[in-house]
C-alpha cells in the first residue's frame, strides 16, 4: 500500500476566544485511498482534539462534512487525499470552512441562512389533495413525470453550491442556488399546486434574475446536479406564465426582439428597455465617458444580410407556438 | 488554417478593438478568418428564457452557416462560445431537436449536421496553431511585463460543455502569456465571475464582483489584466472606476484583450491594436 507524509493546513477559528482566524499545520502519514475526512479524524484523535468539524454518514449522503479543500467546496468524506496533492505532492492540502456562511468554529459553519431562505421561498410541495383527504388518497407520480426532477431530488443540502455562488459572495441576501434548485424541483413536481405563487416569491428582489450564470454552483455540485439548468427552467417558466414585468425578463425579451429586428443586439437601447427611463439616466455619465473613447454602441443597427430568413424563422416558430397553445 | 469567424454583437459595437486587433495579426500566422456575415446574435444566454425553440433554431442556423462553408466556427467572446456550444450539445444529442431545427433551415438551403466544431480564439492559438509555433513568430517579446490572466466564466464553466481547461486551475491563457514572453502573477480571482451579466439588474453586487477581481490583480502586482472575453473586458475596463470607488486601491490597472496582447508581441503598436480606445489608459 502506497503511503506518504502529507501536510495539511487547516483553518482554525473560535470566535469566542480568537481575535481572528489562523491556520494550523499538521503532517501525518497517509495511505493511498484515505479520504480527507479520515485524515481530519486522525488529526482530531491523535494531534489536536479541539479541531472542530461536522461529519456523519461518511458515505456522501448526509452532506454535513462539506468544506473547502484547496479552495473548492467538496465533501470531505468523498474526497481522496491523493487527488488533492499538488505541486510535487509536498504542498499542504488547504482545508477551510464553506464560504458565504458564518463560521461557528473551525470548519463548522452556520447553515441557518440557507434554511431561512428555504423557508421563505416555499421549498416544499403544496399538494392538490385537500387537507382532510391526506393519508387517504394517493397522488401517483409516473416515471416520466419524475424524470424532469430526478436529478434535482439528489440535492443533499450540503451547502457547496451556496459556498461557491458568485452572487451570494457579494450579496448575502441573494436567494442562492440551492433555494432556486428547490423552487425548480417543486414547480415541476406534478403533485404541487403552488407554481405561480412560488415563482412570484423567488423572482422578487435579490431573486431569480440576479443569478450571474457563472455556473460555479453546478460545476462544484457534489451530486453533479445541473443547477443552472434548473434556474434557466424557472426563467423559462416566468415567460410561459407571462410574468415578464421584471427587469431581468425585459432584458431577456430585448435579446429576443433584437434578433428578429436586425439580427444583432441593439446595445445602445438595452439599458432603457431593461431598466426604464429613470435608472437609465443614471448611466448617462458613464455613457458620455465611453462616447469620448468611441465605445458608445450605435443607435442605428444595420440588419445582418439575410435578416428576412431570420424573420421567417420567427414567424414560423410563432405560428407553431400559437397553434400549439390553440390545441391545448 | 481557415475558420468561420462569429461576429459577436459587443465586438461590433462597444469593443470594436477586438476584431480590429485580431485582423492585424491573423494573416501573419497564416490563419484565415471568414466572417460569418449572415450569422446573428447568439442570444447572449438570454434568448432561451423567452423561447427555447428560438434559441435552438437561431444558433443551429449560426452553426449550420459555418457547416455550409465546411469550416469550424471561431469566436472571440466567451459567452457566445458557451451559448453556441450549448445549442450544439443539445442538437448533437437529440435527433428530434435536429429535425426541428432543420425543418426551419431547409428554406435557406442550410442543414445542421453537427460537423463544425465551435471554438474560442484562445483554443485556436493554444491547440490548433500551437504555442511553440506562436512563440517563434514573436518579434516584440513581452519580457518583464506582469500579466494577471482573467479567464472569466464562460470559457471554463460548465466544464462538461467547454472541457478544455480545469475550471479550478485553468492554464491555457497562462501558457499563452508565457509563450509571448510575459510573466504571470498568481492571484485568486483568475477563474471568478466579472459580474458583467448582472450589471444592469444588480449593479452594485456586480460591481463588487468586478472590484474584487480588480483589487486582487492590483494587489498581486500585475501590470495588466488580460482576458479572452470582451464582456469581462467591459466590466473590468469601462466599469473600473465605479468598481474600485471607495476601495482604497492604489492605482488603476489596464485591461487587454487576448487579441491585443498577441498583437503587441507580434510587433504592432498600441494604436494599431486599439488599446488607446480603452477607458483605463495602458
Amino acid at each position: 500500500m502506497e503511503r506518504k507524509e502529507v501536510a495539511f493546513r487547516i483553518y482554525r477559528y473560535n470566535p469566542q476566544v480568537d481575535r481572528q482566524p489562523f491556520y494550523d499545520n499538521f503532517k501525518i502519514a497517509v495511505e493511498r485511498g484515505i479520504t480527507i475526512l479520515r485524515a481530519l479524524n486522525y488529526i482530531k484523535e491523535h494531534l489536536e482534539p479541539r479541531l472542530t468539524f461536522r461529519a456523519f454518514c461518511q458515505a456522501g449522503i448526509c452532506g454535513s462534512c462539506a468544506v473547502r479543500i484547496n479552495g473548492v467546496s467538496k465533501l470531505a468524506c468523498t474526497t481522496q487525499v491523493w487527488d488533492e496533492l499538488t505541486g510535487s505532492g509536498d504542498d499542504p492540502i488547504l482545508v477551510e470552512p464553506l464560504n458565504n456562511l458564518p463560521v461557528i468554529r473551525d470548519l463548522v459553519v452556520d447553515i441557518d441562512p440557507v434554511m431561512e431562505k428555504l423557508k421563505q421561498n416555499y421549498s416544499w410541495v403544496r399538494p392538490a389533495i385537500a387537507e382532510g383527504e391526506m393519508g387517504q388518497k394517493e397522488h401517483c407520480v409516473s416515471d416520466g413525470e419524475f424524470e424532469a426532477i430526478n436529478a434535482a431530488t439528489d440535492c443533499i443540502l450540503c451547502g457547496s453550491c451556496y459556498s461557491e455562488c458568485s452572487m451570494t459572495e457579494v450579496n448575502p441576501r441573494y436567494i442562492s442556488p440551492p433555494v432556486l434548485l428547490k423552487a425548480f424541483r417543486m414547480n415541476n413536481d406534478t403533485r404541487d399546486t403552488l407554481g405561480c405563487e412560488r415563482l412570484g416569491q423567488v423572482s422578487g428582489d435579490n431573486g431569480l434574475w440576479d443569478c450571474a450564470h457563472c455556473y460555479k454552483c453546478a460545476e462544484h455540485c457534489v451530486k453533479h446536479i445541473p443547477i443552472v439548468d434548473g434556474i434557466h427552467r424557472l426563467r423559462e417558466e416566468m415567460f410561459e406564465r407571462h410574468m415578464t414585468r421584471s427587469e431581468g425578463a425585459r432584458h431577456a425579451q430585448a435579446f429576443f426582439d433584437d434578433i428578429r429586428s436586425t439580427g444583432r443586439l441593439r446595445e445602445a437601447t438595452l439599458p432603457l428597455r431593461t431598466l426604464g427611463v429613470v435608472k437609465t439616466l443614471r448611466m448617462v455619465p458613464l455613457a458620455a465617458k465611453m462616447g469620448m473613447k468611441g465605445r458608445t454602441p450605435p443607435f442605428v443597427v444595420k440588419p445582418v444580410p439575410g435578416i428576412d430568413r431570420v424573420r421567417g424563422i420567427y414567424r414560423r416558430l410563432e405560428a407553431n407556438r400559437a397553434a400549439k397553445q390553440g390545441g391545448e | 488554417m481557415k475558420y468561420a469567424y462569429f461576429l459577436s454583437c459587443i465586438n461590433e459595437s462597444m469593443t470594436k478593438e477586438v476584431d480590429l486587433s485580431l485582423t492585424r495579426w491573423v494573416k501573419d500566422l497564416g490563419i484565415e478568418l471568414v466572417n460569418l456575415e449572415k450569422g446573428t446574435c447568439c442570444g447572449g444566454s438570454n434568448l432561451d428564457y423567452v423561447s427555447p425553440d428560438h434559441f435552438l433554431v437561431i444558433n443551429g442556423r449560426n452553426i449550420a452557416l459555418a457547416e455550409k462553408m465546411g469550416l469550424d466556427l471561431v469566436t472571440s467572446c466567451s459567452t457566445c462560445l458557451m451559448t453556441l456550444r450549448r445549442a450544439k450539445q443539445a442538437l448533437d444529442s437529440s435527433p428530434e431537436k435536429r429535425e426541428l431545427v432543420n425543418g426551419h433551415l431547409a428554406g435557406e438551403g442550410l442543414r445542421y449536421n453537427g460537423t463544425s466544431d465551435v471554438k474560442h480564439l484562445l483554443w485556436v492559438l493554444t491547440e490548433d496553431y500551437g504555442l511553440n509555433r506562436l512563440a517563434a513568430k514573436v518579434t516584440a517579446p513581452l519580457w518583464g511585463v506582469r500579466f494577471a490572466p482573467f479567464y472569466g466564466c464562460h470559457i471554463l464553466r460548465p466544464s462538461s460543455l467547454l472541457g478544455r481547461d480545469n475550471p479550478t486551475a485553468p492554464s491555457s491563457l497562462d501558457r499563452l502569456v508565457e509563450a509571448l514572453g510575459g510573466s504571470l502573477v498568481e492571484y485568486g480571482s483568475k477563474n471568478k465571475c466579472c459580474g458583467f451579466h448582472t450589471l444592469l439588474v444588480a449593479e452594485q453586487q456586480s460591481l463588487s464582483m468586478t472590484g474584487n477581481a480588480l483589487e486582487d490583480a492590483v494587489r498581486a502586482g500585475a501590470d495588466y489584466i488580460v482576458t479572452p472575453c470582451p464582456l469581462c473586458h467591459t466590466a473590468l475596463d469601462a466599469y473600473q472606476d465605479k468598481a474600485l470607488d471607495g476601495r482604497g486601491v492604489s492605482r488603476n490597472i489596464p485591461v487587454l484583450h487576448l487579441s491585443q496582447m498577441v498583437g503587441l508581441a507580434l510587433g504592432y503598436s498600441k494604436e494599431e491594436l486599439g488599446i488607446d480606445r480603452h477607458m483605463i489608459a495602458a
